[in-house]
């Protein structure tokens, strides 16, 4: 009676053993929604180029398999051995980077790419992984030594070195500064105080604000966009992208044609006309100014929504997780996600100045998508460990 | 700090972090919200502007799609003239520029292909390197496109080629050049047709161009459109080319024959020659010589011979000109060849003495002062274009020069008829009932009207005439009497019936109006009835006269002359069959039965003057012409000869007229022999073509004459030869003979009207031959007289000076709407 009890017992909380669904399955409306607009914005431009309109589809499909298996993997790993992991994470990244320098491959200008094994990697793309797991465990380790300035600021001094070898070593200005947004979330969430964010915030606005000023006042000067360089001329053709309509501003300008034209319900599915040879690299960054085109704000807000599903699960499952380094991983790939998508969608929107960022799940791009499957393999994983009874 | 880790318990996440991962949840969504609302923004506030950017970047400016004009067919469907799409090569150099490997390769095809330069191509990208549209080469061959194509598809560097399209275009061509160019016309650059049918039935050959556009619908979304061109619709003409070619043959071979023969110029002015079928009004061939090449309307070598006009049109007098500064350098211009031909009476005088046309006489009459001296050199203006005047001309000269060589003669030119209007009259007097036509006419050799003493062109009478013989010997004096019988009320009114001063409305532009050219009741005096009555004093187009002819001899039905039979749109399908259309009665059938009979006559007769228009097994009717020119006396002549065939019962008429033919002037040589011989070359092939089989019996010399034009002998086709055509037959086996003597007339073919004439009434026959024309010649004035007829050759008459109608000329030119192109 007893073990018959007791077996009842173990049935029920191997039943309740949470496994969370709504966020598998919202991955998967993401994945297979992806995969959809990836073919319809780059089909045009891949049959010209390569001679066949699913090029990029097929690239953008293995990854997603290669990712939905390091998920599925990563969903059965037991997260809590990366905590031990914290300092390999750390160096795994920062070597992950060095290697460009003799490995690299460039591409446009810069090198963001090194071949493994016939395979392109973006290191970024890793980093960004790799810093989330380190954080988390530097996090953890801190412990309320974080609530100190010296704490916050040994680890914030450790993550920027990653961001700056990001951004000089890789020309990545854009995922240099997701992996220090990523810090500062996981910082935000772990630390009581606000007033620091805030300064912090504030201060970043305000050079932001600077540099442009800055800017702005060099190019009225003597000639436009020089002295600011590459991104100098970015910031320009931000502040007024229909009169860099032929340069920088281009893609902008292009993107928000994109937008505008599609209306409330869109052209249709495939009816866009700006993926025919105006955006350039339409699949990528810019698929969303694709999608607002076809589908329309309609399509465009449904998007964001299951986005913003997606985040809450990650929520439920961080405030729900069996332990603060579980709660603490999945808060980063919160973090992750919603700055891609955000700064994604304002670059898009021309909010802000127009730089390399791309859109998970959907937009195409091999080792991103590997890496937020990752992540969500390991928020699987941490969903995993919780336990039904606690609530 | 490391407790959390070294307690071995996982601390959970606190209320607090839950507490800041809200906040940063709603921050995230407050993110949210700001971009959804921006979104929103962007759509409404810029949504249509942004929409209209998306469409005007898309590459949908309309392009034109050109029409093609409508084909020209004969009867037959042989193409008289013909659209062929051509291509223009257009290059886009923003589109060569956008890769460094395109530029050599691509300036390397087009040289291959077009043998276009390419550093002229270099110098054009460095100069436009964002132009999308330059035209390189205009109108190149389809073969040569596809060419290019290959080039393009090649393994190698065919993927280089880049930025290089070709566009649409028609080109009109013209596959047999000069033929029947004054009927066809040509077409300006822009599709336009100029003269002939291409500019009569312009609208109809026209098509409407197509477009590809493209334009927002409803909903704001990009429709492409293509509105396909419009075909324009094809003719089919009356026009028979294998009839057409055999005229005009014999109109160059004319030309040939007497060209330079007294002037450095043409054989004659002007040849002209239709033929239409007398029960529809059909045209089958309308020619006139000189000619020029329907490809190159502008080639200015076909003007060489023909007589020149000064700027305003008019034909030059020979008065001195000064030659401009322009060309006062003597190395341009040879004075002698400036000034090879001088005034015309001194060219008569030196062709009347020395009976073949002297060339180089002129020379030395010129009044011109030494070059070297500077002073102003004066030249006489050259009577014919010559390839020295061609260089003196400027460009308003040489375009009329041009204009009136693209005129179309047959239509409109207007000239005195001469004695082929004497059927007209005869057949105006026997239908009003003025004459029977059995009465008789006393030719003395003149008539007095008025103050006028008229002159026959027998000058020595040819005694009482029957109305029959009038016109067998086309009698001056018979025809006024005719005339006077009638009244001038009556033959205005038969003229006016007959055609003479309206428009036939042929479908052919650039007909002239005649309406001043012939007189009224009021404005016609005694001796213009006089004159008229045989075909001088009023003028007539060669359509008119044929037109009228026709009426004649078919039984009285007018037939509205014409050119097309029937229209077809661009697949075949006939849009319009354009039926014959009679328009009036002239005379009853009694009436063109009668004159039918004494037009045979004048190929038959005895005395006839058009026996020399009768082909080779063939008997046809006809009335010869020969009307002097104004001013009067100056020895220029209009020849023609008007006719029909069979003779019995006519399916065909001829008329060809050859207005002033380079024979000399007081030679008295222009006589309508140059225009029955051109008849009968021309009836000698077209004949037997048109299936008309032969009645005749055959000489040996026509036998052989045949044989050498390759023209089967078509007697035993004939089933039908009844008794009655085979005595006829004999009939003109004898006049066969009585030609070929061609010593004095055997009396009895003749019959009773022999008796009337008295022997003594023919002096001529007792003049000296000359030995070279073969003519007798009258001692008294020395002038040539026909050893059968006793006609002074070339005086047809001596008509007064007064009293002709002709408003506006001098001399036989254009009047009326003539077409005017520009330049």
């Amino acid at each position: 009676m007893a073990t018959n009890r007791f077996a009842l017992r173990k049935e029920a909380e191997k039943r309740l053993r949470y496994f969370d669904y709504n966020l598998v399955v919202i991955v998967i409306f993401l994945l297979i929604f992806g995969l959809v607009m990836v073919y319809s914005s780059s089909s045009y431009d891949a049959f010209l180029t390569f001679g066949n309109a699913t090029y990029y589809f097929r690239k953008q499909l293995i990854s997603i398999v290669v990712g939905l298996g390091i998920m599925i993997a990563l969903t059965f790993f037991p997260y809590q051995l990366l905590m031990r992991m914290t300092a390999a994470a750390y160096i795994f990244a920062a070597v992950l980077i060095f290697l460009i320098i003799p490995f690299g491959h460039e591409a446009n200008g810069a090198k963001r790419w090194i071949y493994l094994f016939g395979i392109s990697i973006q290191p970024a793309e890793y980093a960004k992984l790799a810093m989330i797991v380190f954080l988390a465990g530097a996090i953890m380790k801190m412990g309320r030594g974080i609530n100190t300035w010296k704490g916050f600021g040994i680890i914030l001094v450790l993550v920027g070195i990653i961001s700056g070898m990001v951004w000089f070593v890789t020309s990545n200005a854009s995922s240099a500064i997701i992996i220090f947004g990523i810090a500062l979330i996981m910082f935000f969430v772990s630390t009581p105080d606000y007033k620091r964010y805030i300064i912090l915030g504030g201060g970043l606005i305000l050079a932001a604000v600077l540099v442009v000023l800055v800017i702005v006042a060099n190019a009225s000067g003597s000639d436009a966009g020089n002295i600011g360089g590459y991104r100098g001329a970015r910031i320009l053709a931000w502040l007024d992208p229909e009169a860099y309509a032929s340069g920088k501003g281009f893609q902008t300008l292009q993107a928000l044609y994109a937008i505008g034209s599609g209306g409330l319900f869109g052209k249709g599915l495939g009816e866009s006309m700006q993926k025919l040879g105006f955006i350039p690299e339409a699949q990528n960054d810019m698929i969303f100014s694709v999608i607002c085109e076809e589908l329309g704000l309609f399509g465009a807000l449904a998007l964001m929504l299951l986005f913003v599903l997606l985040l809450w699960r990650l929520k439920i499952i961080a405030d729900n997780a069996s332990d603060m380094f579980g709660s603490l991983l999945v808060v980063g790939v919160m973090g992750h996600i919603a700055i891609q998508v955000i700064l994604n969608i304002a670059v898009v929107t021309n909010i802000i100045p127009n730089t390399g960022i791309s859109l998970p799940f959907i937009s195409y791009g091999g080792s991103a998508m590997i890496c937020t499957l990752a992540e969500i393999g390991l928020c699987l994983s941490v969903a995993r460990r919780i336990r039904m009874r606690d609530y | 700090m490391a407790s959390l880790y070294n307690d071995g318990k996982l601390k959970r996440f606190t209320p607090k972090m839950r507490k800041k991962l809200l906040v940063l949840f709603i921050i995230i969504l407050a993110a949210f919200v700001g971009l959804g609302i921006r979104l929103y923004m962007i759509a409404r506030n810029n949504g249509e502007e942004y929409a209209r950017q998306v469409l005007s970047q898309q590459e949908y400016d309309s392009v034109t799609i050109p029409y093609r004009r409508g084909d020209i067919y004969d009867c037959n469907g042989m193409i008289l003239a013909s659209s062929n799409k051509v291509y223009n090569v257009i290059l886009d150099c923003s589109l060569l520029l956008t890769d460094d490997a395109y530029l050599e390769p691509t300036l390397n095809a087009l040289n291959s292909v077009f043998k276009i330069d390419t550093s002229e191509v270099r110098q054009y990208i460095t100069a436009n390197p964002s132009s999308k549209y330059k035209v390189l080469a205009k109108r190149v061959s389809y073969e040569d496109m596809l060419a290019f194509e290959d080039l393009k598809k090649a393994e190698e560097t065919g993927s280089n080629i880049k930025g290089v399209w070709f566009e649409d275009e028609y080109v009109r061509q013209y596959p047999n050049s000069t033929l029947g160019c004054d009927i066809i016309g040509f077409t300006s650059g822009d599709n336009i047709g100029n003269f002939g049918l291409e500019q009569y039935y312009n609208s109809v050959l026209s098509g409407t161009n197509g477009r590809e556009y493209g334009y927002l619908n409803e909903d704001s979304d990009l429709e492409r459109t293509v509105i396909p061109a419009e075909d324009g619709y094809s003719i089919y003409s009356t026009i028979d080319i294998n009839i057409q070619s055999t005229v005009e043959k014999y109109l160059a071979e004319f030309n040939e024959e007497y060209k330079n023969n007294v002037n450095i110029a043409n054989g004659a002015e002007n040849i002209g020659c239709i033929i239409m079928e007398v029960d529809t009004g059909n045209v089958l061939a309308m020619a006139q010589y000189p000619v020029y090449d329907l490809n190159n309307p502008r080639d200015t070598s076909a003007l060489i011979g023909a007589r020149q006009v000064d700027i305003k049109g008019v034909k030059t007098t020979g008065k001195p000109i000064e030659l401009t500064s322009l060309v006062q350098n003597n190395e341009t211009i040879d004075p002698d060849a400036v000034a090879d031909i001088s005034g015309t009476s001194d060219e008569a005088e030196n062709a009347d003495e020395n009976g073949d046309g002297e060339e180089e006489d002129a020379e030395n009459s010129e009044n011109t002062t030494n070059p070297a001296s500077g002073e102003p050199q004066m030249f006489t203006e050259s009577l014919y274009v010559t390839e020295e005047s061609l260089a003196l001309m400027d460009d308003d000269t040489l375009y009329q020069n041009l204009n009136s060589l693209w005129k179309n003669f047959c239509i409109n030119t207007t000239y005195e008829p001469g004695s082929v209007a004497k059927p007209f009259t005869v057949a105006a007097a026997l239908d009003s009932g003025s004459i029977t036509g059995d009465e008789y006419y006393n030719c003395e050799g003149f008539l007095e009207v008025g103050d006028h003493k008229i002159k026959c062109h027998n000058t020595y009478g040819d005694g009482y005439l029957s109305v029959a013989q009038c016109v067998e010997r086309s009698c001056n004096v018979g025809l006024m009497h005719i005339a006077f019988a009638c009244g001038k009320e009556t033959f205005l009114k038969y003229q006016h019936a007959f055609g003479f001063g309206l428009k036939t409305n042929i479908d052919l532009a650039g007909e002239s109006r005649t309406a001043s050219l012939v007189y009224t009741p009021s404005s016609m005096r005694q001796t213009d009835l006089a004159t008229n009555s045989f075909g001088q004093g009023f003028n007539v187009t060669m359509i008119q006269m044929i037109s009228g002819f026709c009426s004649l001899v078919n039984g009285g039905n007018f037939y509205e002359p014409h050119m097309v039979s029937k229209i077809v749109t661009s697949d075949g399908s006939t849009i319009e069959n354009i039926e014959p259309r009679v328009l009036k009665q002239t005379v009853s059938r009694t009436t063109s039965d009668k004159i039918k009979e004494y037009c045979n006559l004048v190929v038959t007769g005895e005395y006839g003057t058009g026996k020399t228009a009768r082909p080779a097994g063939y008997m046809i009717g006809g009335k010869t012409g020969t009307a002097e020119t104004l001013p009067r006396g100056n020895g220029e002549y209009v020849v023609s000869f008007m006719g029909y065939a069979p003779a019995d019962d006519p399916e065909i008429a001829i008329y060809v007229v050859v207005d002033r033919p380079n024979v000399g002037t007081w030679g008295a040589q222009a006589d309508a022999k140059y225009a029955t011989r051109i008849v009968r070359s021309i009836l000698t092939e077209v004949l037997p073509y048109l299936h008309i089989y032969m009645t005749e019996p055959l000489s040996d010399k026509e036998i052989a004459e045949l044989e050498e034009k390759n023209i089967e002998d078509t007697h035993g086709y004939n089933s039908d030869i009844s008794d009655e055509q085979s005595e006829s037959d004999e009939n003109a086996g004898d006049a066969d003979t009585s030609e070929s003597q061609e010593t004095s007339g055997d009396e009895n073919t003749t019959g009773e009207t022999e008796e009337e004439i008295p022997e003594n009434d023919e002096p001529w026959k007792e003049f000296a031959i000359d030995p070279n024309t073969g003519y007798a010649i009258d001692p008294d004035t020395g002038a040539y007289v026909d050893p059968v007829t006793g006609a002074t050759i070339g005086l047809d008459s001596d008509l007064p000076d007064t009293g002709v109608p002709v408003t506006a000329d001098e001399s036989v030119s254009a009047v009326g709407d003539a077409p005017d192109v520009t330049q």
